[in-house]
């Protein structure tokens, strides 16, 4: 048991007055501090690479996307969100996703799916506004997703970087 | 400006000026918000019309298109009535505050207030004293233990300032020997006399202390206390009859700034300027009133609320013995001419 | 039986098999890519490494698939050398080998993946490039070789040489350029062929038909039996996310089908695909359907009143037959013959032709899987023909099972109006005389058993959802026999819905 001895009231503390005018002081000079609010929709949030907004595919330079369709997103996402069908293609890569479907009402931006990718397709932009007049709408499919890789290139160096923070140094490449 | 038989005159006067009340009541709604918003470094409302000065219009409409709710149980008559009876008290009493004095109005002189009683300051303090009722029957008639307990705390609390109120205010009617508030404005209003703030300023600490009192408002707002009593009286109030207690509340907060205007800061007077226009008086009694105003709202967003027993300690065995002091000290000085 | 000290314990081997064998039989787990339990081992690809200590020799060690078991070896299959061991096999079969798991079909269930991982063998040394090679060369219809995943185990090799006994791969080539191919590109022939990406450690064969069609942890798998033929090998049915069968593949089963399963059966997948309920013909049946009097269209009805409205058509009249269909389960053709029972008639089942494609290793030819079953309950064998004869000589006729419709199509499109088919399928049939349809679960949809051509029973379990308001057929014959008892006891024929449950 701890008795707390509390502390003897001053004169000027017992009068109330003083104190009060202290208080009333306080509380005006805070009525010209600088204001916190963030005037929402014409303020948006600020944004850099460290935001983790709602994951977007990555369209590389000759307009194809970086997606291979392997699963591993799918795997990650703990909100099963993700939904992946895969497909064959002429391409270098043979496989690509035929349907690549990401339910943003189900997605909790946790980046799972970035940190999953081995192909570096998919990543966190910035983009945190979502909103729309049906559910169906919300279930983004490839062509919501893709994003030009210049959109998203401040994240995917970011990423880069806090990777190469646990690489060991005796990695050959 | 064409000449008007003297009661439209007087219908104008009391058109503007209860219209005036409610407009003040309703911006007071806009800047309390905007007050507190201040002083926690925020905004406030900006989004209906510029700087939200049209917040407390999108506030009206709002309450109107409320739905009503009446608690079953409730005493239906007495549950309608009582917000008009918390409301209506504070509208009457603004009748006798003198804004300035005699001005042509329409080719008639007249005082500019809605009447002149030779006892208006009792007046203000019988009719102002009223609107305890529309509280007390409003906590009662809701059928709701939080509401009646804030209407018996509004009981006791008014009982316990009103006493203090009376006595500083007396202070104040012995020093001008009137009870006329236009009277005593104008007694302060000579070159060589000192407004009454600095001849009673311990009666006007009590009385701004019971002004804040009487208007139920922060650090005294027991009646709503909303931590303890949900909303207080009014907790089971809704739509158009929650919005009348906040008008009669800042109704009756005007009335005392308009009071305090009078008794301790000479009404219109403006110092060094005896021969001011009246609408410069009448400017300057706004100005005065709406620091009143000012000081309500500041204080409310800085301090704590008491605790009861705290309430009733001060009440009791500070500001009563106090005011007793103070009207005893003041009629010795009277009796002695030092005044 | 020879006694060996494995692990610290003194287990019994079989000195026929090699010691990867033993190994595995005692639950002690040695990774193993060349040697396969139903192959001739060759010990090419060395993971399989373990320390064994003989005699008075020191420890040393040897690859398990290529070690005979003696009396008094002394195995530790977790010894720290054999681990480095497996770790630099792992190395060099990692050197070459591209990293395009997540392209990888057999990312999942690759050996490759499972051993690198277990073995902790993450990284290699190497800065050269890996090797160049054919990344989607076709073998024939049903394999497609990716020549740069191959580790050259030769399990496929040797797969053609001795199980279907047609050998037509080899390995090419020298060093670094090795590849698996088959002579002069011809492709690969045979009914077998799919067992090569069953049998394959990595992903360099892969299925056509499969190719990128799932990941494999997105499959569930559910033990059945195959339905093509009366082998009834035993496969896993390995749905995607609840609804899309998307392969079948052999289960190890000793007396039956070892670990293989013929194409055909494997790619048996077609009909399992289109699940969309509906009345036009072809479509799932979800309840029942019922032709409207003169109408030509089929009206849909809840289960339980179709099965009542059946009790009413066989009741009604006195010359009936019952055929089934040679894919119902043991369960379900003993409630049926209690029904043929009821009806005064002996069941029989339809026996279509055979398909020709009867071999000496698994498929019988025969598409009836539970012909003996049947045969042993006592329903009958008729052909087609005879089919359509009793259909004809009858007045109301009970067919009943699934792809009975399609087995009987032409004779029961042959019939006129006047005739009465109640037909208990699991798709729908536009034929004049087919009054009612009772839609039933496919057999990927029903558990069961079917006794195969030698004896053994295969176990059928659900290894997805029949379309919703579908009764498994053992419940619609059960209350089909019940309103028939008590039509038979005199009472009222249509007995409240579902009262047979």
């Amino acid at each position: 048991m701890v008795i707390v001895k509390r502390r003897e009231l001053s004169l000027a503390e017992k009068l109330y007055l003083p104190e009060i005018g202290r208080a009333l002081s306080l509380s005006l000079r805070a009525m010209f501090r600088k204001r916190v609010t963030r005037q929402y929709p014409e303020e948006p949030l600020p944004t850099n690479e460290v935001t983790r907004g709602q994951p977007r595919l990555v369209v590389k330079d000759d307009g194809n996307i970086a997606c291979v369709s392997c699963g591993m997103c799918e795997v990650a996402c703990p909100a099963y969100a993700i939904t992946i069908d895969g497909g064959e293609t002429d391409r270098a890569i043979e496989r690509e996703p035929v349907r690549f479907d990401i339910d943003m009402l189900r997605c909790i931006l946790c980046g799972f799916c970035e940190e999953a990718c081995p192909k570096d397709a998919i990543f966190m932009s910035n983009e945190l506004e979502l909103a729309d007049f049906s559910r169906q709408a919300l279930v983004y499919d490839i062509e919501k997703l893709k994003r030009p890789r210049s959109a998203l290139q401040k994240r995917i160096d970011y990423v880069y970087r806090l990777n190469d923070r646990w690489r060991k140094p005796s990695s050959t490449r | 400006m064409p000449t008007l038989p003297l009661w439209a005159v007087w219908v104008i006067k009391a058109a503007v000026i209860y219209g005036a009340l409610l407009g003040v009541a309703a911006l007071m709604s806009l800047a309390e918000r905007k007050v507190s918003a201040w002083i926690q470094y925020r905004i406030g409302p900006n989004r209906v019309g510029p700087f939200g000065l049209l917040q407390p219009l999108a506030d009206g409409v709002k309450f109107i298109f409320k739905e009503e709710l009446i608690p079953d149980g409730a005493n239906p008559f007495l549950f309608r009535i009582a917000p008009a009876l918390a409301a209506l008290p504070a509208m009457l009493a603004i009748a006798v505050i003198p804004f300035a004095g005699e001005v042509e109005l329409f080719g008639q002189r007249t005082n500019l207030s809605v009447t002149d009683l030779p006892i208006s300051s009792l007046y203000v303090l019988a009719v102002g004293g009223l609107g305890i009722y529309g509280i007390i029957l409003g906590g009662w008639s809701s059928n709701s233990k939080y509401s009646l307990l804030g209407g018996l705390r509004a009981a006791a609390q008014m009982v316990s300032y009103e006493l203090s109120l009376i006595l500083s205010i007396l202070a104040v009617v012995a020093l001008s020997g009137s009870l006329d508030l236009r009277v005593i404005a104008d007694a302060q209003q000579a070159p060589d006399v000192l407004w009454n703030v600095a001849r009673q300023p311990l009666a006007f600490l009590l009385f701004v202390v019971c002004m804040f009192a009487e208007t139920n408002r922060h650090p005294f707002d027991f009646a709503e206390s909303e931590p303890e009593l949900v909303g207080g009286f009014h907790t089971e109030y809704s739509s158009m009859r929650f919005a009348l207690f906040f008008l009669g509340e800042y109704c009756a907060m005007t009335v005392m700034s308009c009071l305090a205007t009078v008794l301790f800061l000479g009404g219109g007077a403006i110092p060094f300027w005896p021969e001011a226009p009246w609408w410069a008086a009448l400017a300057c009694f706004l100005a005065k009133m709406s620091a009143f105003l000012f000081l309500y709202l500041w204080v409310r967003w800085t301090l704590p609320r008491f605790r009861f027993d705290q309430l009733m300690n001060l009440g009791w065995k500070v500001m009563l013995p106090l005011a007793l002091l103070n009207l005893f000290a003041t009629a010795a000085l009277i009796a002695l001419e030092v005044y | 039986m020879t006694k060996i000290l494995l692990n610290g314990q003194t287990v019994e081997a079989d000195p026929k098999k090699p010691l990867i064998a033993a190994c595995h039989e005692h639950g002690a787990s040695v990774p193993h890519y060349c040697y396969h339990p139903g192959l001739k081992a060759v010990g090419s690809c060395r993971i399989c490494q373990v320390e064994v200590k003989q005699g008075e020799m020191p420890p040393r060690i040897v690859v398990a698939c290529r070690t005979p078991v003696a009396e008094g070896m002394i195995v530790n299959t977790e010894a720290g050398k054999a681990h480095d061991a497996r770790r630099e096999c792992l190395e060099f079969l990692l050197k070459n080998h591209p990293l395009d798991c997540p392209i990888c079909d057999k990312a999942g269930e690759c050996d490759l993946q499972d051993y690198a991982f277990a073995e902790n063998q993450g990284e290699g040394r190497t800065v050269e490039p890996r090797r160049k090679l054919e990344k989607r060369k076709s073998l024939g219809d049903v394999i497609v070789l990716d020549e740069e995943r191959c580790i050259l185990c030769s399990r496929c090799v040797r797969f053609m040489e001795e199980v279907p006994k047609t050998p037509q791969l080899a390995v090419v080539g020298l060093g670094s350029r090795s590849t698996i191919a088959t002579f002069m590109d011809r492709p690969l022939k045979g009914n077998y062929q799919g067992n090569l990406a069953d049998v394959c450690p990595v992903g360099a064969l892969t299925l056509k038909k499969f190719r990128f069609q799932a990941r494999v942890w997105n499959l569930r798998k559910s033990l059945s039996t195959c339905a093509e033929c009366s082998r009834g090998c035993s496969i896993t049915v390995e749905v995607l996310r609840g609804k899309d069968v998307k392969r079948f593949r052999p289960r190890y089963n000793d007396k039956v089908n070892k670990w293989w399963m013929c194409d055909r059966g494997r790619f048996a997948l077609e009909r399992h695909v289109d699940v969309a309920t509906g009345t036009t013909a072809g479509a799932r049946i979800a309840g029942a359907l019922v032709r409207g009097q003169g109408a030509q269209g089929l009206e849909p009805v809840e289960s339980e009143l179709g099965v009542a409205i059946a009790a009413d058509m066989l009741v009604a009249h006195e010359a009936r037959t019952v055929i089934a269909s040679p894919f119902l389960t043991q369960e379900e053709a003993e409630v049926l013959l209690r029904v043929a029972r009821a009806l005064g008639t002996t069941p029989v089942f339809v026996s279509p032709a055979g398909d020709g494609l009867a071999d000496a290793l698994l498929h019988t030819g025969d598409p009836c899987p539970n012909r003996r079953g049947l045969t042993e309950l006592g329903f009958g064998a008729a052909s087609a023909a005879d089919c359509a004869a009793r259909l004809a000589a009858s007045q109301v006729a009970l067919v009943v099972g699934e792809r009975a419709g399609e087995l009987l199509a032409a004779e029961l499109a042959a019939l006129g109006a006047s005739q009465r088919v109640a037909l208990f399928d699991a798709r729908a049939l536009d034929a004049v005389a087919v009054k009612l349809q009772v839609g039933v679960p496919t057999h990927v949809e029903k558990s069961g058993t079917w006794i195969n051509v030698d004896g053994h029973a295969g176990r059928l379990t659900i290894a997805r959802a029949a379309p919703a308001g579908t009764r498994a057929l053992t419940h619609s014959l059960q209350q089909l026999d019940t309103l028939l008892a008590a039509a038979a006891a005199g009472s009222a024929t249509t007995a409240p819905a579902g009262g047979a449950r």
